[in-house]
């Protein structure tokens, strides 16, 4: 195995060593090692099955990695169920299909974590909840049902449950993909305004109109590595990978 | 009609004349083809000389005095029989536990501000009420009983009133009242030992409705719980847990209940010293219990199979623990999926409740089966007596099955 020398700087808030997992037989993450510094915003994108949703994933031990190091804001993640209690507050997780929970309300679904996990007065956590929903633009729908709410509505609910955890890391996977046309603006707006406030997150996503401007970083998956790491403009004006330009030119 | 419609607009128009109001509904539905003209006219004529003969029986034919002649037996069985109750003076026991549940009914009803509650508690009351004044003379239905059918009402109000002015009207303040009060009717009809008026009845005598409901009580108050439990066993990776689970529920799902109790009554004593207390009661209520807890796991366990992966997975990202994402997240929405398998799993124990006869209790049904069987005179009017049985076991099931479609609403089953 390859020794690594460099120090963890305290910038660095994920720390990925030669990480790899297997589903059964197949080999999904073969070996990936980046660092994610605080407040970067890094668009993950690739094909279908390229182990980005995996990678991800993996941040907050949804699935779990079977060789490497991983370390997020500086805890180490092992089979150590504190370690991974801790992690799994301090970072936010959106999906696809919202997973809003069905039987509670927009409040109950925003502030349940925070007073059930973090132990805040319900009354506190409920003051927070609606801030948040301001912040995501939908406070009079704090007393619906998510059954109620539209694509978009319900998506940025998720955004502020989340958010209400007070997370040091956001996750995206493919936050838009399951909305509407006229309704992803709406969820992007969203995410634009919690990128510019200083968040680190990490978004896969093939709206590449969003990544271009507001990405720092962009990582193209594929077969279980990152293919090519770089800045947006480096990404779409000079990839200097081919499955890049293939993959770029597939979907653009 | 109003023209203001513009013409640039599709215009909205009421649908067709056909098709609306009574004549609309029945030429859509009813005579719309020639097959169904011809459905129509068959069960139209079924309807009518079923319902002719049907209420000709009831309201011509039939002799209900034999009701009457069965009277508390059919509540109360043999419990204020000479053998058990020397004095024939504990009838006033299961009277006043009636009147406890009442309180509670008040209570329940004032916090839930009206409604179904609200209309449960007046038609029981009412039909309490309305037992108080049946045409007997005094020495077949003394005025002390038709005092405590009467003080039902001012029973129910006095819950009102406690709900209403007291700290108590909540609804966990009801549930802890409810299992109280429970416990207290138990002791009520148990007796005392030594205590004036509280001379201890044998569980053999007691019977009649009260006995269906006692173990109805039991069963669907213990049954979900213990289901739950034994659902969340069988899903988990714990080998030993999920196979001791697992043997529990086929072993009590593959038997017969009839078995099951006559079982209880036949090995059970055996397990235990000669001179063990042994009281049948407690052996049904437990045989019961563990029967529909076997049905109620795997109604659990289906709620449970039908979330969707992504809500546990939503609770683990945000950080909630294992009991927590169980308690909060899945178990509200996997009971929620199957409230309807649920009622019709406490509607079948109710109705099972008469199968306590093979071990020898005189439930309702049994009840009026052995005294028709001791008093030939009586034989030609077994028709009425299980016709009213039949109507005593619908409305309580039809009130429980009632009940669930409005919690059901309430919840907003399969719109949210």
């Amino acid at each position: 195995m390859t020794v690594y020398e460099e120090t963890v700087g305290v910038e660095d808030i994920i720390v990925y060593k030669d990480v790899h997992k297997w589903f059964g037989n197949f080999h999904v993450l073969r070996g990936i090692t980046t660092t994610i510094k605080r407040g970067e915003v890094v668009v993950v994108f690739g094909p279908s099955g390229s182990g980005k949703s995996t990678f991800i994933r993996t941040i907050n031990r949804l699935e779990e990695h079977q060789r490497g190091d991983i370390t997020v804001d500086g805890i180490a993640m092992t089979n150590d169920t504190r370690n991974i209690d801790t992690i799994r507050r301090d970072v936010g997780m959106v999906f696809q299909s919202f997973n809003l929970f069905p039987h509670l309300n927009v409040m109950s679904n925003i502030t349940l974590a925070p007073t059930k996990v973090r132990k805040i007065p319900a009354k506190q956590a409920e003051m927070l909840a609606m801030e948040l929903l301001e912040r995501v633009g939908i406070p009079e729908q704090a007393d619906k049902f998510p059954a109620e709410l539209s694509g978009g509505q319900q998506q940025r609910v998720a955004i502020a449950r989340a958010l209400a955890m007070q997370p040091k890391i956001m996750l995206f996977d493919e936050p838009t993909s399951a909305l509407d046309p006229e309704m992803i603006k709406e969820v992007l707006d969203v995410m634009h305004e919690l990128a510019s406030s200083g968040m680190t997150m990490i978004v896969i996503t093939h709206e590449m109109g969003f990544a271009r401007e507001v990405a720092d970083r962009m990582m193209m998956f594929d077969e279980g590595i990152i293919v090519e790491d770089g800045p947006p403009a480096q990404i779409f004006d000079a990839p200097q990978e081919e499955r890049t330009k293939l993959f770029l030119s597939q979907i653009l | 009609m109003s023209t203001d419609s513009r013409i640039i607009t599709a215009s909205v128009l009421p649908p067709p004349r056909s098709v609306t109001g009574i004549g609309g509904w029945i030429r859509v539905n009813l005579v719309n083809t020639w097959f169904n003209i011809g459905l129509t006219t068959v069960f139209g004529f079924i309807l009518v000389v079923a319902l002719w003969y049907g209420l000709k029986w009831v309201f011509f034919d039939a002799d209900w005095r034999v009701i009457g002649t069965l009277g508390g037996r059919i509540i109360i069985g043999q419990y204020n029989v000479e053998a058990a109750c020397p004095g024939r003076d504990c009838f006033w026991r299961p009277q006043a536990g009636l009147l406890l549940v009442m309180v509670l009914l008040g209570m329940a009803w004032s916090v839930s501000g009206g409604g179904l509650t609200k209309r449960i508690a007046v038609l029981f009351a009412g039909a309490l009420v309305a037992c108080a004044f049946l045409p007997y003379g005094l020495d077949k239905m003394g005025l002390d009983v038709r005092l405590l059918f009467a003080a039902n009402v001012p029973a129910l109000a006095l819950g009102w009133a406690i709900a209403r002015h007291t700290r108590l009207g909540t609804v966990s303040w009801i549930a802890v009242l409810a299992f109280c009060t429970f416990i207290l009717i138990l002791v009520l009809l148990r007796g005392i030992p030594g205590v004036p008026y509280l001379k201890p009845v044998s569980v053999l005598y007691w019977g009649g409705l009260m006995l269906n409901l006692l173990l109805a009580v039991v069963g669907i108050g213990l049954s979900l719980p213990i289901g739950i439990t034994l659902a969340l066993g069988r899903s988990s990776r714990l080998k030993v847990v999920n196979l001791l689970c697992v043997t529990f529920i086929e072993t009590f799902r593959g038997v017969p209940l009839i078995t099951l109790l006559f079982m209880s009554q036949v090995l059970v004593p055996l397990a235990f010293p000669e001179n063990f207390p042994q009281n049948s009661l407690v052996r049904a209520a437990i045989i019961i219990t563990l029967f529909s807890s076997a049905y109620m796991a795997e109604n659990i366990r289906g709620g449970l199979q039908s979330l969707h992966p992504g809500q546990g997975e939503a609770a683990r990202a945000l950080g909630l623990p294992v009991w927590q994402t169980t308690l909060f997240i899945s178990l509200p929405q996997a009971i929620r999926n199957v409230i309807p398998a649920i009622v019709g799993q406490f509607i079948s124990l109710f109705k099972d409740t008469s199968l306590v006869y093979i071990i020898g209790m005189l439930d309702v049904v049994e009840m009026s089966r052995a005294f028709i069987q001791g008093n030939p005179e009586y034989l030609a009017s077994a028709k009425e007596v299980f016709v009213f049985l039949a109507a005593v076991f619908w409305v309580f099931t039809f009130t429980m099955s009632h009940v669930s479609r409005r919690v059901e609403q309430h919840l907003g089953v399969g719109k949210r």
